[in-house]
């Protein structure tokens, strides 16, 4: 289990983004997966940090932790804003995602990428903490 | 990121070039914005963007608006497998024109 901590302002979207993308290759994620799981990171690291954190007119961090064993990498992102699950949010279904783009509404395309690039995510809120957990399977590369 | 603005022939050609994210959008969204007011024929050259975000999408969505509302097309040139992914499990793919090189953006204009 290792933890590093960003403080939670726009700049450090890319550093996550890039921080993610190291934690990937070194766990032996292919390109594609790695690229799902940095714009899952970077989604949410976006909502933690406009919408938990600017908007609220509050500080704090994004703790990223995360485990690799021989099945899957682990990634937790930890913040302190209010209690927010983004999986309480309304996704576009496939409806929505047929229409024209004229007739869109833009609304929960970054937690739909989310959840669609990962191979699990989850949230729970655990001491006073958001939790986003986002896990990508590691097949072995016998 | 940076974004550079050209014509080639009666085309408005939008290169990007880094990533765009929600801290970079709005810096792309007023350059292409305001380059494309009064076009119907835009290229959007994002060879050099390795990486977009929903943010990055959005700005994709109001071009396209913007454009569309002229009659006009939109090619985009030299999209990354990855991103191509993104747009077509959101569905953005089938309304845009994709291009590998410029030279074929071009021609898909002309």
């Amino acid at each position: 289990m290792e933890s590093r901590t960003f403080p939670g302002t726009v700049d450090s979207i890319d550093q996550i983004r890039h921080y993610i993308m190291e934690i990937s290759q070194a766990a032996g994620l292919g390109k594609k997966p790695t690229y799902n799981l940095m714009l899952a990171a970077d989604e949410i690291a976006t909502n933690i940090i406009l919408y938990g954190y600017q908007e609220a007119n509050q500080e704090g961090d994004i703790d990223v932790i995360h485990s690799l064993t021989d099945t899957e990498l682990t990634v937790i992102f930890e913040d302190t804003a209010t209690p927010f699950d983004p999986l309480q949010r309304e996704l576009p279904d496939e409806e929505d995602l047929t229409k024209p783009l004229e007739e869109r509404s833009i609304g929960g395309l970054g937690i739909f990428l989310t959840v669609q690039g990962v191979d699990e995510f989850s949230y729970e809120y655990v001491e006073n903490r958001n939790r986003n957990i986002f896990k990508m399977y590691v097949v072995s590369s016998e | 990121m940076n974004v550079t603005i050209k014509t080639v022939k009666d085309i408005t050609v939008i290169e990007a070039e880094g990533s765009i994210d929600s801290r970079t959008a709005s810096e792309f969204e007023k350059n292409t914005v305001e380059a494309t007011q009064e076009e119907d024929k835009v290229i959007i050259d994002l060879t050099k963007v390795e990486f977009l975000s929903s943010a990055g999408l959005r700005v994709l969505l109001m071009l396209y608006r913007q454009v569309k509302a002229r009659n006009g097309k939109i090619v985009l040139v030299g999209v990354s497998e990855e991103i191509q992914d993104v747009m077509e499990n959101t569905g953005f793919i089938n309304f845009f024109i994709l291009a590998e090189l410029l030279e074929d953006g071009v021609n898909a204009l002309s």
